[in-house]
């Protein structure tokens, strides 16, 4: 599904993401892990060609990111989600919707009921300006989550939201991932991570640790944050 | 739909949105519609008094120039803003992730603002049209046409100015397009002005030296002024250099778009 092939980012003379080859498979459901300024929110742009890498290349579907045929399935929610503030919930999630070729009766029913799933009903015509984060967030989650996506890009998708819209987003990724759909995760929240990926990588430095399947990355007596610290602390 | 035209759509929707647009539109036609106490004045030019169709006739030209003029700050206010402000607001997120090409993005953006402002600067010459036609019973041959001419500076200078905002501060690439504005005034101004017949009248001495290269190259928006001026008057018009002013804005409209093009595919979001 997604396939980076010796992607390098350089910020003048910084290496921000150094090297690296990785592959999800479809169905995958992914979660990159790091301490803050290790590289992930640059694979994150870089996926979806908000920047463009150095060297190296990077696809989606065997189609390579910038051209816009690869984010034709393709949801993201951003950690800190913004709305026009001119815009309400539904003409946001309106705009998202006819970008991605959805109109009339169909994106109509469509945007309804994701709105219903992310708990926005009812709040859906009020201007976003009035929103609280938390609940800008979950019309964040709507709009990647509108023209069922097979491959959602997920940068701390939990970022303000109380313990009630935590459990709420984490049973609609379970349910994706039930269903087969894949799921790039980039979290600090490893508790989540660890009760929800199948599959993870540590990044630290721009370059990629480990990649490997949870069960395979933990030991019986270790937590998901102890494997963290090993392997971000190590040499240090 | 091509996300061009949505993208398009959007931008008109979003600028019409704002209140501070509707109280703009309406001081102007009330100021345009206050020309008209003009037309039933007394006025005598050498001993003759004029008749209301020619006070209109001259009066409806020079508010034309100042229309046409005016709607230059209106583009550059509205223009500036576009890239910080829908990098601000999450609308650059909401497009670019999607299946929309960085040039969709831009045309619909450029597009939208400067069909807005044609609309706004065709309703107010429309506006005059109509009081001359209203108060004094006749037309002004050519007067809505050359409006549309003038439109082709709009999106000159809209296009200037998201070019400059991709690499200065809003408020310094309107300044800036300001000055380009500025010297191409007094360039082309004072070509007319030279070749004028009044001056070869009343100085015949005062020939007019052949124009620097610059001056025959920088964008002619005084001269697509010029040029629409002598739509509505049926008069001559002195063109300084070979191409046409229209031309010359359209090679300068396609050559900062390309380049804006191809700056802002490169450019990290």
């Amino acid at each position: 599904m997604i396939a980076l092939n010796s992607v390098t980012k350089k910020f003048g003379t910084f290496t921000a993401v150094d090297n690296i080859t990785y592959r999800i498979e479809k169905g995958e459901y992914f979660a990159l892990l790091g301490p803050n300024g290790a590289g992930k929110t640059t694979v994150l742009r870089m996926l979806l060609d908000f920047i463009k890498p150095t060297s190296g290349s990077i696809t989606i579907d065997g189609i390579p990111v910038s051209n816009p045929e690869a984010r034709k399935r393709v949801g993201y929610l951003a950690e800190h989600h913004m709305i026009p503030s001119h815009l309400s919930g539904l003409e946001y999630l309106r705009r998202h919707a006819s970008l991605i070729g959805l109109a009339g009766k169909n994106a109509l029913m469509e945007v309804d009921r994701l709105l219903d799933v992310v708990s926005m009903k009812g709040r859906e015509k009020e201007k976003s300006a009035a929103y609280s984060k938390g609940m800008k967030q979950r019309i964040g989650l709507a709009a990647a989550l509108l023209g069922r996506p097979k491959l959602l890009i997920l940068d701390e998708p939990v970022t303000g939201l109380d313990p009630i819209g935590i459990r709420d987003v984490r049973k609609i990724l379970e349910s994706l991932r039930d269903n087969g759909v894949t799921v790039f995760l980039n979290s600090h929240l490893l508790s989540e991570v660890e009760k929800t990926c199948q599959t993870l990588a540590i990044m630290n430095n721009g370059k990629i640790l480990v990649k490997d399947s949870i069960r395979s990355i933990i030991e019986d007596d270790e937590t998901l944050e102890d494997v963290f610290i090993k392997y971000t602390q190590k040499g240090k | 739909m091509n996300s061009f035209l949505k993208i398009t759509g959007y931008t008109i929707r979003d600028q019409m949105r704002h209140k501070s647009f509707y109280v703009l539109l309406g001081l102007s036609i009330l100021f345009v519609l206050m020309i008209r106490g003009c037309y039933g004045g007394q006025y005598i030019v050498n001993g003759k008094q004029l008749d209301n169709i020619t006070v209109a006739w001259y009066v409806s030209k020079i508010v034309f120039q100042v229309i046409a003029s005016g709607m230059f700050l209106i583009v550059i206010l509205l223009s500036m803003k576009i890239f910080s402000r829908d990098h601000e607001d999450g609308s650059l997120v909401l497009f670019l992730s999607r299946p929309v090409f960085r040039r969709q993005y831009i045309l619909g953006r450029i597009a939208g603002t400067w069909f807005l402002c044609l609309v706004f600067m065709f309703i107010l010459h429309a506006t005059i049209f109509l009081t001359v036609w209203v108060k004094t019973g006749a037309t002004i041959p050519g007067y809505l046409t050359a409006s549309l001419v003038c439109s082709i500076n709009l999106l000159f200078i809209a296009v200037s100015v998201c070019f400059l905002s991709l690499y200065l501060p809003d408020f310094i690439s309107a300044v800036f397009t300001v000055g380009i504005l500025f010297v191409g005034y007094i360039s082309d101004g004072g070509h007319q002005i030279l070749n004028s017949e009044i001056l070869k009248t009343v100085v015949p001495s005062a020939a007019a030296s052949p124009p620097a290269l610059w001056r025959i190259l920088y964008p002619k928006v005084y001269m697509v002024q010029a040029y629409a001026d002598s739509i509505i008057g049926q008069s001559s018009f002195n063109n300084m250099g070979p191409l046409h002013p229209i031309l010359n804005v359209s090679f300068f409209i396609i050559l900062i778009t390309t380049l804006m093009l191809v700056v802002f595919n490169k450019k990290e979001i």
